[in-house]
């Protein structure tokens, strides 16, 4: 078992790629070398999507760069498709490890008939039913009280799953989060509550969000277990999700991870020149020099089986050759008309919505029904 | 007259008495000239600080108030406002900033239990005037959790004042008023005209009075009502249609609660006809009241019924943003079927 409320946060690995405790059997350079092609992948999407946004093809956008540990790192600690989760709008890295197909991600950028969301949420609003990856809302927290309920459903109906919910540090100052964490301790929910602590909320960092020290600690006063982890080291992260997953599975309650890591990018593309507004260039430098992926790639060096150069390029050619043909597929499948504002905002389409359809088809037709 | 001014005794002649600001700068400045004026005003709210708030309403500031008067505060619009009203029943006059109206809902409870009850549950011996500001309504691409409009739900909750400007003028003059008055107000800006509005100001002090429209153009042949975002397009089919002889009254109602009912009766008994504009989705809109009060109030003077030209009752769409808008095609064919009656 793992040690919760440590005042550090739990490492396997050095920033330069040197393990600092023993390296668990299970990550041999196999598997860490497929770690860390997750990893470049999720980076690379962020890569491109950034550049569609600055091309207007898509209007919003968050980035996770910097933060790609704790999300592979989770998406690689539960069983997907089985496992449900309730993520937040920075989770695409996580998404898409999840298995996630890309084209549906992208499509659901650009708003396009291939996209599953079918053009009705602003971009980087992703939901899966196959991956039981549930469609992201923009309202801060609010997805924490129905994660519990998730997790209840899943104890009542004893199922053997457990619920994954994420979220930023902000996250953690709304009502919302209290009253859902706290309903889940209560009830013995199997709910892994993910802090993905990026130390910003737009432009609040951490200091101005909470004055606890940490965000893990607020656990104990839910009666759950809280770890700290470094959400840089996805070894970490991976030896403390899974094995608190599993506590989580066993029927032991609820828990919550904290990941600290750092958002290297701009909150969205509202504030693209954050370096000027509230944080410093030095800070970013700084949190710049702890890559995930470049600790990888080190951990990877010293165990004798380096990622060269070329690979590293084949890799990064590869993901930006799938995003391109996945942004070609998308946009030929055309943008949804009229029609899909109507769909399912019920389960059926009462009357008044009948009329409201009618009435578009007709203005939108220049009167032929 | 609608509004009330102020102008300060050393005026010099010299001084250009207005200059052009879009709709956003309007508000900084009123923002700023209040908490000039009076030590009781704070402003605080998520990313108001150094950011100066994602929309740059407050840009500035906190640079020029100091840490004080403009603060950030933890992500949590409950807390926003339930601070308000706890300061300002201490005797200030806080405005708060909600990042977006759409996420007003987390704090719905303090609004609508606290701020919109004070007054009425303690006989009078408590009060909360604060201001609430938030940026409301669509075509932004932003979704449906970036393009609500919620001023309904506050409309129909007794104890609060609505507001939503449409004009850099207006917007001005209306917040300085709702800072400076006695009651809590939900003080709604249609973010797609942050920028969009761009108008003369006055450089003077001046407030306008809650509760009063503005008549935008003068027309015998119907009245077209509307308020906040809509406003532009409203103009817009009006002036279609007086390209084709038939000339609309506008009215800007400005606020909903309370709203300008013998400005708005007035000009439907002038003209027998109203066709009412909003973007917020159909089902129990503000406008439906507006309606009821004039069917009542008019019923043998109409010439035609009075019609809606709303959003509709489905969630707000991200790739059809601006189908669901009415715009000023959509407002104009709703006049005409009424001068068709
Ligand atoms: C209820 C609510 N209030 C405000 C916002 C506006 N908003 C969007 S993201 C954000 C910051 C969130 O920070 P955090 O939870 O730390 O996640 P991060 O973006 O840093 O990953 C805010 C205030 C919102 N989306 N929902």
């Amino acid at each position: 078992m793992i040690q919760p409320f440590t005042s550090d946060p739990l490492r396997w690995v050095a920033e330069d790629g040197q393990p600092i405790r023993e390296l668990p059997a299970r990550f041999t350079p196999d598997v860490l070398r497929g770690l860390h092609r997750d990893m470049v992948r999720a980076r690379e999407f962020d890569r491109k999507l950034v550049t569609l946004l600055r091309q207007g093809r898509t209007t919003f956008y968050a980035q996770s760069r910097g933060m790609e540990a704790t999300q592979v790192g989770l998406a690689r600690s539960i069983q997907v498709g089985h496992d449900w989760v309730w993520p937040y709008y920075r989770d695409h890295a996580l998404g898409l490890t999840m298995g996630v197909p890309l084209l549906d991600l992208v499509s659901q950028c650009l708003g396009t008939n291939s996209d599953p969301s079918r053009g009705r949420q602003m971009p980087h609003h992703f939901g899966a039913e196959r991956q039981n990856f549930v469609s992201i809302s923009s309202s801060i927290a609010s997805q924490v009280p129905p994660a519990a309920g998730n997790a209840l459903a899943q104890k009542y109906l004893g199922v053997g799953e457990i619920t994954v919910c994420t979220f930023g540090d902000g996250a953690t100052s709304e009502g919302d989060w209290h009253a859902g964490v706290n309903m889940a301790a209560v009830n013995g929910a199997p709910c892994l509550f993910v802090c993905e602590n990026n130390q910003w909320a737009i432009s609040t960092p951490l200091r101005a969000q909470t004055a606890s020290e940490t965000v893990h600690v607020k656990a104990r006063a839910y009666g759950m277990p809280g770890y700290l982890v470094d959400g840089n080291d996805i070894v970490a992260v991976m030896e403390v999700m899974s094995s608190v997953a599993e506590e989580v599975r066993q029927g032991n309650g609820p828990a919550l991870v904290e990941c600290l890591t750092y958002r290297v990018g701009s909150h969205s593309n509202a504030d693209a020149d954050a370096e000027k507004n509230y944080r410093t260039r030095e800070e970013v430098a700084l949190w710049t020099g702890r890559d995930p992926i470049a600790r990888v790639e080190g951990l990877l060096e010293h165990l004798g089986h380096p990622v060269s150069a070329e690979e590293r390029a084949d890799l990064i050619a590869a993901t930006h050759r799938e995003v391109d043909e996945a942004v070609r597929q998308a946009e030929a499948s055309g943008q949804p008309d009229w029609r899909i504002m109507f769909e399912d905002v019920y389960a059926d389409l009462p009357v008044h919505l009948r009329e409201q359809a009618a009435f578009l088809r007709a203005e939108q037709t220049g009167g032929q029904a | 007259m609608t509004v009330t001014e102020s102008r300060p005794a050393d005026q010099g002649s010299a001084a250009p008495a207005t200059r052009t600001l879009t709709l956003i700068q309007a508000v900084t400045e009123a923002l700023r000239e209040e908490l000039a004026r009076d030590e009781r005003v704070v402003v605080f709210g998520q990313d108001v600080g150094a950011r100066g708030g994602v929309f740059l309403a407050t840009a500035g500031l906190q640079a020029e108030f100091g840490e004080r008067r403009v603060f950030d505060t933890p992500l949590s619009e409950a807390s926003i406002v339930g601070v308000a009203v706890g300061m300002a029943v201490r005797g200030m006059r806080p405005v708060a900033e909600i990042q977006f109206a759409d996420y007003m809902g987390p704090g719905f409870d303090q609004i609508v239990s606290q701020a919109a009850k004070i007054r009425y549950r303690s006989g009078g011996q408590f009060t909360a005037p604060l201001v609430i500001r938030t940026p409301s309504g669509g075509g932004v691409k932003g979704g449906h959790h970036h393009s609500q409009s919620p001023e309904a739900y506050y409309a129909h909750t007794p104890g609060l004042k609505v507001v939503m400007p449409s004009t850099p003028y207006d917007a001005k003059g209306l917040l300085k008023a709702a800072i400076r008055g006695s009651d809590p107000v939900i003080y709604f800006e249609p973010k797609r005209l942050y920028r969009a509005s761009k108008g003369e100001v006055p450089t003077y002090d001046y407030t306008i009075e809650l509760g009063r429209g503005a008549v935008r153009r003068e027309g015998g042949d119907l009245t077209l009502i509307g308020y906040g975002g809509v406003m532009p397009d409203v103009e817009k089919a009006a002036q279609a249609l007086s390209g084709e002889g038939v000339e609309a009254e506008v009215i800007d109602l400005r606020s909903l609660v309370p709203w300008d009912r013998d400005l708005v009766l007035g000009s439907v008994e002038k003209t027998g006809r109203a066709v009412l504009v909003s973007e917020a989705p159909r089902t129990a809109n503000f406008m439906g009241e507006v309606a009821y009060v004039i069917q009542e109030a008019l019923f043998d003077r109409l010439l035609a019924p009075v019609s809606q030209v709303a959003g509709f009752d489905t969630p707000y769409p991200y790739v059809q943003d601006k189908v669901y808008l009415p715009g000023a095609n959509r407002i104009a064919a709703a006049c005409v079927k009424a001068l068709t009656y």
